[in-house]
């Protein structure tokens, strides 16, 4: 199997995008390594279910395959494929519409936590934020996800959700202000 | 206390989005309301939970199956393409039948020369159609293979005429397949002594970006001692975004024209 050119590591996500495009098809390889683990923690954190996010998740990457000629080259490769990941989600969710965020696998999310020899509070606490998270309605769970689990910024998550800057700001205090009422109100149950 | 007001406030705080004025009125609050205290105690351990959340690792399963995916779009992606370049006979079929028609004509008109008007018109008519089936074919967006064809009859042609060279520049430069575009470069390379398409050529040095059609046409305007090129080609051994290889390509290029 050929691989990928060295020199190709140091090229901007958009310059391997267009290679893919171009019909150099192995580039893809070097946007799969650099992408999926973010791709799959944020499905992850949308479905709450560690099998379900990495079956989207490999159709996230299989999309990019099929859809490549319609990649623009002025659009950040970034933004396109969180773009794909919602639309991933999206039509997972529209075909099983009895997934419902209060019937999230919580449970069995937690049981895959990559650290299980972390201390039992630390545990609980992580626990209850997932919980209290499943809880949000979807738009604040995304927007939470990408601004303070993926850590990406307003203006970029602005970008490809088509909204203002200061729109998503207000939105993601509003989702922590509801956040911060489901964690303590778990607390306390 | 308005808490959806104190939350956005507090919020910008512990992101340490709040200015030196902000803060203060903040910290001011926070040592005499108990209430915006105890929301900004609640703000912080949660704000904090989501930033100490653990990132998961995917399964290897997940990379294997992408390989293997992969793997086999490279596969069908190759494949209508080794169609093509394995039997030339298709494109030669359509070739030759350009050819014929343009062949009859010449022969009518140097043999036949009291042919009847109208008979030559017919000709002449079934010629044009010909060139319109091929220009079409090569401005055919769903087949990579019958574009291929459209080049490949227009290879044959002795002296394209302007829209022809048109056709050829554009699917040069634009055409989603690397095999189709380096078939349309090959077919302008035979013309290149034509100005139109040596500027052409020259033009596409400048914007071209797939890397293998880059190299073909480094070495195709060498042979042509296109010395004119000579500035893009130190652009391009300079290019940090260009790959390795077209860079050698340009370099080599330099030394045979200098």
């Amino acid at each position: 199997m050929p691989k990928p050119d060295k020199s190709i590591n140091l090229m901007s996500d958009e310059h391997i995008m267009e290679a893919v495009k171009n019909g150099n098809l192995q580039q893809a390889s070097l946007l799969f390594d650099r992408f999926h683990k973010r791709i799959f923690n944020f499905l992850v954190r949308m479905t709450g279910d560690r099998d379900v996010a990495e079956d989207l998740t490999q159709n996230v990457f299989l999309r990019l395959l099929k859809y490549r000629h319609s990649y623009n080259p002025e659009m950040k490769f970034q933004s396109w494929i969180y773009q794909m990941a919602r639309n991933a989600f999206a039509d997972h969710y529209q075909k099983q519409k009895q997934l419902k965020p209060a019937n999230m696998e919580v449970e069995k999310l937690h049981e895959s936590l990559p650290d299980l020899t972390e201390a039992l509070e630390q545990e609980e606490t992580e626990k209850r934020l997932i919980r209290a998270l499943a809880q949000l309605p979807d738009d604040y769970r995304e927007l939470l996800v990408l601004t303070r689990f993926q850590h990406l910024k307003y203006e970029e998550v602005a970008g490809f959700l088509n909204m203002t800057v200061a729109n998503v700001k207000v939105k993601v205090h509003r989702a922590i202000g509801q956040l911060r009422e489901n964690y303590f109100e778990l607390e306390n149950a | 206390m308005d808490k959806q007001k104190w939350e956005g406030r507090l919020i910008d705080y512990i992101d340490g989005r709040a200015d030196a004025t902000e803060r203060a009125a903040i910290e001011n609050e926070l040592l005499h309301s108990e209430a915006v205290r105890n929301l900004y105690n609640q703000l912080t351990e949660v704000i904090g939970a989501m930033n100490e959340a653990r990132v998961l690792e995917p399964s290897g399963k997940l990379k294997a199956n992408f390989e293997q995916a992969l793997q086999e779009e490279i596969e069908s992606q190759a494949r209508p393409t080794k169609t093509v370049f394995f039997s030339p006979v298709v494109y030669r079929v359509a070739a030759g039948f350009v050819l014929l028609m343009v062949g009859l004509a010449i022969g009518f008109k140097i043999n036949q020369n009291n042919v009847e008007a109208d008979r030559l018109v017919e000709i002449e008519r079934k010629i044009e159609e010909n060139r319109k089936v091929m220009l079409a074919m090569m401005d055919n967006q769903l087949s990579a293979s019958q574009r291929m064809i459209g080049v490949s009859v227009a290879y044959e042609i002795e002296k394209p005429d302007d829209e022809i060279v048109n056709v050829l520049v554009k699917t040069m430069n634009e055409d989603v397949n690397t095999n189709v575009r380096l078939a349309a470069l090959d077919a302008l390379g035979k013309f290149s002594n034509e100005e139109q398409v040596r500027n052409e050529l020259i033009g596409s040095l400048k914007t071209q970006k797939d890397p293998v059609v880059q190299i073909a046409l480094i070495q195709l305007l060498v042979k042509m001692k296109e010395k004119g090129v000579l500035n893009q080609l130190e652009k391009i051994t300079r290019d940090a975004g260009t790959l390795k290889a077209v860079k050698d390509e340009a370099h080599a290029g330099i030394l045979k024209l200098s």
